[in-house]
């Protein structure tokens, strides 16, 4: 049983159809990749899986619910996370601030609950900051957690994107292009914890361009193309897919 | 020496005025400094909170009626009931209108947010002032009970007792913003105004807090509309101009930094100051002309500041996490 | 409005900027013209069911309906072509409308010259005054976001209000010309042709003044490219500069235009123009930012409901029907509602292109940026091997 189900997705944007009928499933605990040349629209699917953008047509599924059509944040509670290929750090919070944002169930996020709950809610945020404090120091940040964001390096942007991610307790997470412009120590240990996080139980959806960190870490390929999927299987099997080959040259 | 509590009384009136407007500029701040919804109908929650607390407050009065014909339309309620009281209903009738208005337009850009709520602002004045014998229409609502009566009148003690509870309620404002604003609420607010689409896209119901924050902010614009007519101690539907209710408030917001709340204060105490001295100074002059100036000082500040100094002349206080 | 004008490298404002485009009456042409006749005739039967049902006042305010419509469509005009091009919704519109009023009441009351003197200098005033506007104020603005020029507009009209009432007096005063009397066609219609009949046909010389422009001018071309997407337009040669100008000049002086006329159905005082304000922004919105003949259809729309509404609203009044007191100044909250409805259920309004929602759209709008300024660039190399 798939965790993740698109079925004949389509959006256009304008008279562009970024993404067309595209349809493609991902097993649960599993580390998947998305590959595909510039434009074939995966960030524009991602975004659609997220919620952020409305489909044209076609279906949704993630774990049994439909979710196209919900916003953003109730997917999110429902247990996808996304994050972004231009890391979204909220600038002027710092990196604990920005992990403690993420989390779900924070009693303090109901105004009411700050009057009529204050203990339950001064609770939540002692119990949620140590929770990020780990969080922190499974991704290596620990030592910036009460820096501003914006003053963190692009690759520690990153791994910021993901500690992000965790903290919202996702069942699967969303990468978009997790280790482009990291350093290949820092890829390698991300992509290490990632691993660790499957067998953990998560499962991992990834887009990359990076063909190693593909071959060697994803289970499955999907390839998608002028916004539909031509392609999927095992790394190996994919790598020597003509129409998979054509593509990518014939742009 | 009764000259001496005499000036003391007009400068209490003075910081009693101001009072009204920095808790008024204090509830623009939430929504704009820290939320980034520009309220152009700042003037519309100020009447609502004023009118309920009149009506709750003040003692009967129903219309003069001569053979007939309506004279004096009076005004409805007339309960009588305590400050107190009226004041938490101004902040609950203005925190709900509020919210009503957000709910369909806290979705739209912020242009047509500004519309929105400017034609909000207008079209309450109007039906206050023509739905007569509900609120007094142009007459106003006269009568209304000083916090503490004196037996024989003595304006300076009356004064002095405005003067604290105004204070007081600036500070229970400016403490109740403080500690939201630090609140895990208050964070998922400031990452609103950082940036709205990451921070949805973090598990959070934007729109929601949005309109909670809209809401306490136009609760409290009730709240300064209650205090205001204990100042001033009529009702003149005339003072819920947008000239005067809600242009003036930006200026106090920028003069004084977005997301700044002392500062918004001295803004608050600074551009009234500016009313102030032009209302002394029309007693020299004898012109209403400087009425007029001092407005146009106000269109010119709005202009200068937008251009060359946005973010006010005191920055946004940097937070630490404790 | 579909039409790119970006194809044509004679586009470039200067000397030739009024060069003229040949008239066709295509096939196209006819069948709008046949569609408008269509809408023409229900309307005709629709006021005419009413007017048998309700009475001849119907028609009393169908009249008054017309004419301030076509009053609020010269204004509309002015307000989205500049909300069209500079981003902004000019909150100092309704002051500068009175500013019109009262130029053309000093010519016309103390220089004692022709009403039609006074619209004229009040014209040419007026495009001074907004190209002034544009150079001190909205140039620096530019890129800012929607919310720093509708500040700074609220400190121009504040300025403009304040001076008027500095200047001149409060009172209201009247214009200096005899348009005839009120004359009655039948008991409870009545019209002054001269007074009725030079609204109207201002207002319908003026939309075919901008329709021409916008159509068939390079000018009006240029400025429809500007308002549609700025940076292509600059890709292709258009001097923006020039044409945001132009626009502002133009808006101004439809501002002029309909102060004047409303000063001569009612009176000229500080605060007319700002009363309608909220009237002229629910015309727009209703017809879509940006659009000139969405102005037209919102005026239209806005200025009928807000007068037709009135019998309506009397009847309602009716100590036995719902006893509301003075019900029929309740009028000009009908506009507002249409506006809130608009808002609500189709943002772009009629004739508009630009989305107005925020958190889903955002990314949509960042998307379509990066689209635009992809166009941009492919179609400045374009440009660069058609030349080179």
């Amino acid at each position: 049983m798939a965790i993740l189900e698109v079925q004949a997705v389509e959006k256009s944007f304008g008279g562009i159809r970024a993404v067309d009928r595209c349809s493609l499933s991902v097993e649960p605990q599993s580390i998947t990749g998305l590959i595909g040349p510039n434009g074939a629209g995966k960030s524009t699917l991602f975004n659609l899986i997220a919620g952020l953008y409305r489909p044209d047509g076609g279906e949704i599924w993630f774990a049994d619910r439909r979710i196209d059509g919900l916003p953003p944040y109730a997917i999110v509670q429902l247990g996808l996370t996304k994050t972004w290929q231009i890391p979204h750090e909220l600038k002027k919070l710092t990196v604990l601030e920005n992990l403690v944002l993420a989390a779900k169930g924070h009693h303090g996020d109901h105004f009411v609950n700050l009057f009529l709950h204050p203990f339950l809610v001064r609770e939540d945020e002692k119990r949620l900051r140590k929770q990020a404090q780990s969080i922190l120091a499974l991704t290596q940040l620990e030592a910036l957690a009460h820096d501003e964001a914006a003053s963190l390096s692009g690759g520690q942007k990153k791994l910021l994107e993901l500690a992000r991610a965790l903290m919202t307790d996702p069942a699967i997470v969303l990468l978009d292009e997790p280790v482009a412009g990291v350093n290949p120590t820092l890829a390698s240990g991300l992509m290490d914890l990632i691993e660790q996080l499957r067998k953990q139980g998560r499962t991992f959806f990834l887009i990359e361009h990076d063909m190693n960190v593909v071959m060697k870490r994803c289970d499955t390929v999907i390839v998608m193309h002028q916004g539909r999927k031509i392609a999927e299987g095992p790394p190996e099997t994919v790598r020597k897919d003509p129409v998979v080959i054509d593509s990518y040259l014939g742009g | 020496m009764a000259i001496d509590t005499g000036i003391l009384t007009n400068v209490a009136l003075f910081a009693s005025f101001s009072i009204v407007y920095a808790v008024l500029a204090i509830g623009f701040n939430l929504q704009w400094g820290y939320t980034g919804l520009f309220n152009a109908g700042i003037a519309g929650f100020f009447l609502i909170g004023a009118y309920t607390a009149a009506i709750i407050t003040t003692p009967p009065d129903p219309p003069t009626v001569l053979g007939g014909v309506v004279i004096v339309p009076g005004h409805w309620g007339g309960l009588s009931w305590p400050f107190v009281v009226g004041a938490s209903f101004a902040m609950i009738f203005s925190g709900l209108a509020a919210a009503l208005i957000a709910i369909p337009t806290l979705r739209l850009r912020a242009d047509y947010l500004a519309i929105a709520t400017l034609a909000f602002a207008e079209i309450i004045r109007r039906v206050t002032i023509n739905f007569d014998t509900f609120t007094g229409g142009t007459n106003g609502i006269t009568r209304i009970p000083r916090l503490i009566t004196y037996e024989p009148p003595d304006p300076f003690a009356g004064g002095m007792v405005l003067l604290g509870v105004g204070a007081l309620v600036l500070l229970a404002v400016f403490l109740l913003l403080h500690f939201t604003l630090e609140s895990p609420w208050g964070r998922v607010l400031r990452a609103i105004r950082e940036d709205e689409v990451a921070t949805m896209a973090l598990g959070k119901n934007t729109l929601l807090s949005k309109i909670q924050a809209f809401a306490l902010g136009g609760a409290i614009m009730g709240l300064a509309g209650a205090l205001f007519i204990e100042t001033k101690s009529y009702l003149d539907p005339q003072d819920f101009a947008p000239a005067l209710a809600t242009f003036p408030i930006w200026v106090m917001v920028i003069v004084g930094g977005a997301a700044n709340n002392r500062g918004v204060i001295i803004g608050a105490f600074l551009i009234y100051g500016m009313e102030y001295v032009s209302v002394l100074l029309k007693d020299y002059v004898a012109s209403n002309a400087i009425y007029y100036v001092r407005l146009m000082i106000i269109g010119a500040l709005l202009i200068i500041l937008i251009i060359y100094r946005p973010q006010g002349l005191l920055p946004e206080r940097r937070r630490v996490l404790k | 409005m579909a039409d790119s004008p970006a194809t044509e490298s004679s586009v470039a404002a200067g000397p030739h900027a009024l060069r003229w485009r040949p008239f066709h009456l295509t096939a196209a042409l006819r069948r709008r013209i046949l569609r408008a006749l269509i809408v023409v005739v229900i309307f005709v039967a629709f006021v005419g069911g009413l007017t048998a049902a309700f009475g001849i006042s119907i028609l009393q305010y169908t009249l008054y309906g017309f004419r301030t419509s076509a009053i609020v469509i010269v204004a509309a005009i002015g307000l989205t072509l500049i909300y069209g091009i500079r981003g902004f919704a000019n909150f100092a519109y309704g002051d500068l409308m009175t500013l019109g009023a009262y130029v053309a009441l000093f010519v016309n009351v103390n220089a004692q010259l022709s009403i039609i003197w006074g619209a004229i200098t009040s014209f040419f005033v007026l495009v001074l005054v907004g190209i002034v506007l544009e150079i001190l104020i909205f140039s620096r603005l530019e890129g800012r976001g929607p919310v720093a020029p509708i500040v700074a507009s609220v400190g121009v009209g504040l300025i403009i209000q304040n001076g008027i009432y500095v200047v001149a007096e409060a009172q209201p005063r009247l214009f200096s010309v005899s348009l005839g009397q009120e004359v009655q066609i039948v008991p409870g219609l009545g019209i002054s042709w001269l007074r009725d009949g030079v609204i109207l046909g201002v207002g319908l010389g003026f939309m075919l003044v901008i329709h021409t422009l916008l159509t068939y001018t390079n000018l009006g071309k240029a400025m429809r490219a500007t308002a549609d997407n700025l940076e292509l337009a600059k890709a292709t040669g258009i001097d923006t500069k020039r044409v945001t100008y132009a626009t502002w000049a133009l808006s101004c002086g439809f501002a002029s235009i309909a102060g004047v006329l409303l000063g001569i159905i009612s009176d000229v005082q500080p605060l007319r123009g700002v009363t309608s304000l909220l009237l002229i922004f629910a015309a727009v919105i209703v017809g879509g930012i940006g659009s000139a003949y969405g102005a037209m259809l919102g005026g239209l729309v806005v200025g009928l409901s807000q007068e037709m509404v009135v019998p309506l609203l009397v009847w309602l009044g009716r100590p036995d029907v719902l006893g509301i007191p003075h019900a029929d100044a309740y009028n000009v909250a009908v506009p507002f509602l249409i506006l809130i409805l608009v808002l609500l259920f189709r943002p772009s309004g009629i004739a508009g292109r630009q989305a107005a929602i925020v958190p889903r759209g955002v990314l949509a709008g960042a998307i379509a940026k990066a689209r635009a300024a992809r166009r941009t660039r492919l179609a400045a190399i374009d440009a660069g091997r058609k030349s080179g």
